[in-house]
């Protein structure tokens, strides 16, 4: 119990496994903490990737480099554990951290004079009639199942959202045997024709996924259905298909276009949404991403507005796998030199690496134009269909709660309960700011503070010793 | 803009204050710079107590409030979720059960309802407690409400009678007085309200208030934690807390102090309080705190070290150096009325407060004597 | 084979691989809803997948409100579906 480091990593998918390399190889003591099995983050999730032996920092490289420093325990790596809270003590930051749901009750608390943030994202549902139903499910919850479980949602699957995320999942789905009923895409990222989403992408290396998803859907011809969105779920006790209509610009449906698709599992993402509890613990100064949704405001080095806290990845803004391992180098770096080591990237490497950051920041800000969210999701949500999962709060207990005074996400949960359950609002809070019409920075970052980022059992925190 | 009565602050004690007013036929408008219930009322818990209040003026306000509320609860179609369910007070040694015990004995000469409960009664009470406690007092007149609710609905109630007005994220940026120096108008972000009357219902922040106004009114942050479990099945039934509440409640120490305050919701979370500290108006949340009111939670209902922790939330409550509230009229302001420093028992006394308001307004028999309430009891000259 | 193992859900016998998650091993094995919610008693399973959205909780070996997603399953594991609060009533 108890233990100290030079630098706390939390999460170990691209950004994480990035820095900790770059931060080891430097000589920091560098403390890996992650909620998955290995490291991978939710990209490389399951991926049949060979750890490679020569030097380099593309992720393979970088994941072959983690294994080494690990066995030779330059990396402390602490997979299945969760980090449930930051806490300030003097000059250095205390990270709490949790095992996994069947050790909850093994805490510790990490000490560390730079803590990198590098928790990443979940996406972004939106409700809509039926969105609870079993079988309905968010796209990184079917590409977990398939690429980390092998176990395909259904048999025939309708993948629906907004976002090149989703031509993704399809492809998953695809090659794992699944058949794709259709790709249904709210916006329209393409006037013509697909190839031009390739151009998008043209000269940069993620064109090559994108390629490859756009053709796998073509070879299996699965409708891509632009403007086109899911404006109910169907089904009784489980999902067995959706209504689908076309939509207009800003996503409102234009009568007379619905239809029925039969399925028998959904996948549905909207973008993502940064997991961001920990520096907001903090008081880390916040921004709008490019898509619009809360981040981390953080430095060319990667630093926060919090001493000591660093942050990488989707954190910053969503901005895909390769920008969240090059701002991991670069936070490594940060690090390494924060606990007085001289940075292991040199310094043309580290400009080299800088200007991968921009360039994949662009790149970001490029597809968020593309794949905004309209408003229009709002005129399919009844007045009976839930917002809140967990607590089962109805669309009409959220408009209730304005109607009494709310003005933002806090007083809609306070008044409607919205946010107040197992997942704290990370369901809903998107919802409710679309609802309400809250297009207020504070609002959401209200919604977003959660003092206790993962439930611990209360006889855990009692064993703890007290310090000094 | 106009209106008989300013009310500053849409808490709940600002809304009581609403509701009285435009009940007894004045028009009122009240402003708050955030959202209803967006202060201490949306940090608390919701007690309407009498059962940690010692005989005095505030006892004799929390009798009257209690009433009051359970009144406003039947009138407003349990709107928010008012729950008659008793306070158990618990000891776990007998020197304090002792001085429990006589503390209940000089509540009951006050009108207070107080049971002594044997050791071997409390599981028939509270089947869950810990075997290892050795007494305890039940005070079935202790209540609960859902203070959010409470506050929304009671402005919602006002706003029926069609003499108020809520005006959400408007901050009081002065308060105007004329020649003789008495209240003439509220400024506002959103403009100018003329009114002969204020009423600073601003809680932990009514000392800014009364700046504004021209006065001065020592009222301080002392913050308070409290933890929400995962949900359960009504496994606590009563608010349960442990003796050495009462003592922290009137403490002096500027230092943290924990006593553990137990209960269950209708939503099926357990609340577990309550801690104290004068840290001004830090809401960093205190894993210390957590530690102690782990521990403490855990000596009374041993099956917790079980149950998760999902959240905290925390608040400031609003204190005056005698820990007694302020409430009425301010002689050093014509016009100018007090309803804030209630401390950790604003939503208790919130009611009783709104009616004595709306009492002083309309110059109606006060149902309470405001004397050891007076605002100006702080000032150096005041003989009291 | 040496990397199957065997777990119960409500006492019926499954079979998962070394490694797999409760609700891989779940889905896999034909089930999409393990949980139902304790206001409307409505079916739930996985949405998220990823341990953030908490609807896929579950009880295991008596211990409630486990995340099947995130959980893997060990030999032997006697996995009940909840109902409400996964404390019962």
């Amino acid at each position: 119990m108890a233990s100290d480091c030079d630098v706390a990593v939390i999460g170990a998918g691209a950004a994480g496994v990035a820095a900790s390399v770059v931060a080891a190889r430097s000589g920091c003591r560098v403390t890996l903490i992650d909620v998955g099995d290995r490291p991978g983050g939710q990209y490389y999730r399951g991926a049949d990737l060979s750890p490679s032996p020569r030097a380099g920092v593309d992720y393979p490289a970088l994941a072959g480099d983690l294994d080494r420093l690990v066995a030779a325990h330059a990396v402390d790596y602490r997979p299945r554990t969760t980090a449930y809270a930051l806490e300030r003590a003097g000059q250095r930051l205390l990270v709490r951290t949790r095992g996994d749901d069947r050790h909850r009750q093994d805490v510790d608390i990490i000490g560390a004079g730079t803590v990198i943030l590098a928790t990443g994202a979940f996406d972004r549902p939106l409700p809509f009639p039926g969105w609870t139903l079993p079988g309905v499910m968010t796209g990184g919850g079917a590409q977990s199942l398939v690429k980390g479980q092998h176990v395909l949602p259904g048999r025939r699957i309708v993948v629906a959202g907004t976002g090149p995320f989703l031509l993704a999942v399809a492809a998953t789905l695809l090659e794992h045997g699944a058949e794709v009923a259709a790709v249904v895409e709210a916006n329209d990222p393409v006037v013509g024709s697909v190839r031009q989403l390739r151009g998008l992408t043209s000269g940069l290396g993620k064109a090559g996924d994108l390629g490859r998803f756009i053709a796998a859907l073509a070879r299996h011809r699965v409708p891509y259905l632009r403007r086109h969105r899911i404006v109910e779920a169907l089904g009784e006790d489980r999902v067995t298909g959706v209504r689908i209509a076309r939509v207009d610009a800003d996503w409102h449906p234009i009568p007379g276009t619905e239809r029925v698709l039969e399925c028998d599992a959904v996948s549905v993402g909207f973008g993502f949404v940064a997991q961001l509890d920990l520096a907001a613990q903090l008081g880390a100064r916040m921004i709008r991403g490019a898509d619009g949704g809360l981040a981390v405001e953080v430095d060319d080095d990667q630093a926060t507005s919090v001493p000591g806290l660093l942050a990488a990845g989707e954190t910053t803004g969503i901005g895909g796998v390769e920008a969240a391992r090059v701002e991991g180098l670069v936070a490594g770096a940060t690090a390494a030199v924060l606990s007085d080591h001289a940075s292991a990237l040199t310094p043309s490497a580290l400009e080299r690496v800088r200007r991968q950051v921009a360039r994949w920041r662009r790149f970001a800000a490029g597809l968020h134009a593309t794949f905004p969210v309209r408003d229009g999701w709002v005129d399919s949500v009844r007045e009976d269909s839930l917002v809140c999962r967990c607590e089962e709060v109805p669309v009409s207990r959220v408009r209730e709660a304005v109607a009494l005074g709310a003005r933002d996400a806090r007083t809609v949960k306070l008044l409607s309960r919205a946010g107040m359950g197992w997942c704290q609002g990370r369901m809903c809070a998107a919802a409710v700011d679309g609802l309400c019409g809250f297009d207020d920075i504070a609002s959401l970052q209200g919604a977003s503070y959660r003092p206790v980022s993962v439930p611990v059992p209360l006889g855990a925190l009692a064993a703890e010793p007290v310090e000094g | 803009m106009n209106a008989d009565v300013v009310i500053i602050g849409a808490g709940v004690v600002g809304a009581c204050c609403a509701r009285a007013c435009a009940e007894a036929g004045l028009s009122v408008i009240v402003v708050d710079r955030g959202a209803v219930a967006s202060g201490t009322t949306g940090g608390g818990e919701g007690n309407i107590l009498v059962s940690d209040k010692e005989p005095g003026p505030e006892l004799d306000l929390a009798l009257l409030s209690r009433d009051l509320w359970a009144q406003m609860a039947g009138a407003l179609g349990d709107s928010f979720e008012l729950d008659p369910k008793g306070g158990l007070v618990v000891a776990a040694r007998s020197e304090t059960y002792e001085h429990l015990l006589r503390f209940a004995d000089e509540q009951r000469s006050c009108g207070v309802i107080a049971e002594t409960v044997a050791a071997w009664d409390l599981a028939q009470l509270e089947p869950r407690i810990s075997r290892d406690l050795v007494g305890g007092v039940f005070y079935p007149q202790d209540m609960q409400v859902q203070p959010m609710m409470a506050a929304a609905h009671l402005i919602e109630a006002a706003r029926a009678t069609g003499r108020a007005t809520l005006m959400t994220d408007c901050t009081v940026t002065g308060i105007d007085r004329d020649a003789a120096g008495a209240i003439s108008a509220v400024r506002t972000s959103q403009g100018s309200i003329s009114t002969r009357h204020v009423v600073n219902a601003a809680g932990t922040w009514g000392g800014e208030i009364a700046a504004l106004a021209g006065v001065e009114l020592p009222i301080l942050p002392r913050r308070g934690f409290i933890l929400v479990t995962e949900p359960l099945p009504p496994v606590v039934h009563h608010k349960v807390y442990a003796a050495d509440y009462v003592a922290n409640v009137a403490s002096d120490n500027a230092g943290l102090e924990t006593s553990a305050v137990i209960e269950g919701t209708q939503a099926g979370t357990i609340l577990i309080g309550a801690s104290r500290e004068r840290v001004g108006f830090d809401k960093t949340l205190d894993w210390g705190v957590v530690r102690r009111l782990s521990r403490q939670a855990i000596e009374v209902f041993p099956f917790l070290a079980d149950v998760q922790l999902l959240r905290t939330y925390g608040g400031f409550r609003p204190y005056c150096p005698d820990h007694l509230p302020v409430i009425g009229p301010d002689p050093r302001v014509p016009g100018l009325l007090h309803a804030c420093g209630h401390e950790g028992a604003g939503v208790g006394l919130a009611a009783a407060t709104g009616h004595v308001i709306a009492q002083a307004l309309t110059g109606a028999p006060l149902s309470i004597d405001l004397a050891p309430f007076a605002p100006e009891r702080f000032e150096a000259s005041h003989v009291g | 084979m040496s990397d199957e193992i065997r777990f119960t859900l409500d006492g019926e016998g499954m079979t998962a691989r070394t490694g797999q998650s409760i609700a891989g091993a779940l889905i896999a094995g034909g089930a999409m809803s393990w949980r139902r919610t304790r206001f409307d008693d409505r079916p739930r399973g996985v949405f998220c997948g990823i341990g953030a959205c908490f609807d896929c909780l579950i009880t295991v070996n008596g211990e409630a409100n486990v995340r099947a997603c995130l959980a893997q399953v060990r030999e032997g594991d006697r996995v009940e579906r909840q109902e409400g609060t996964g404390y019962g009533e």
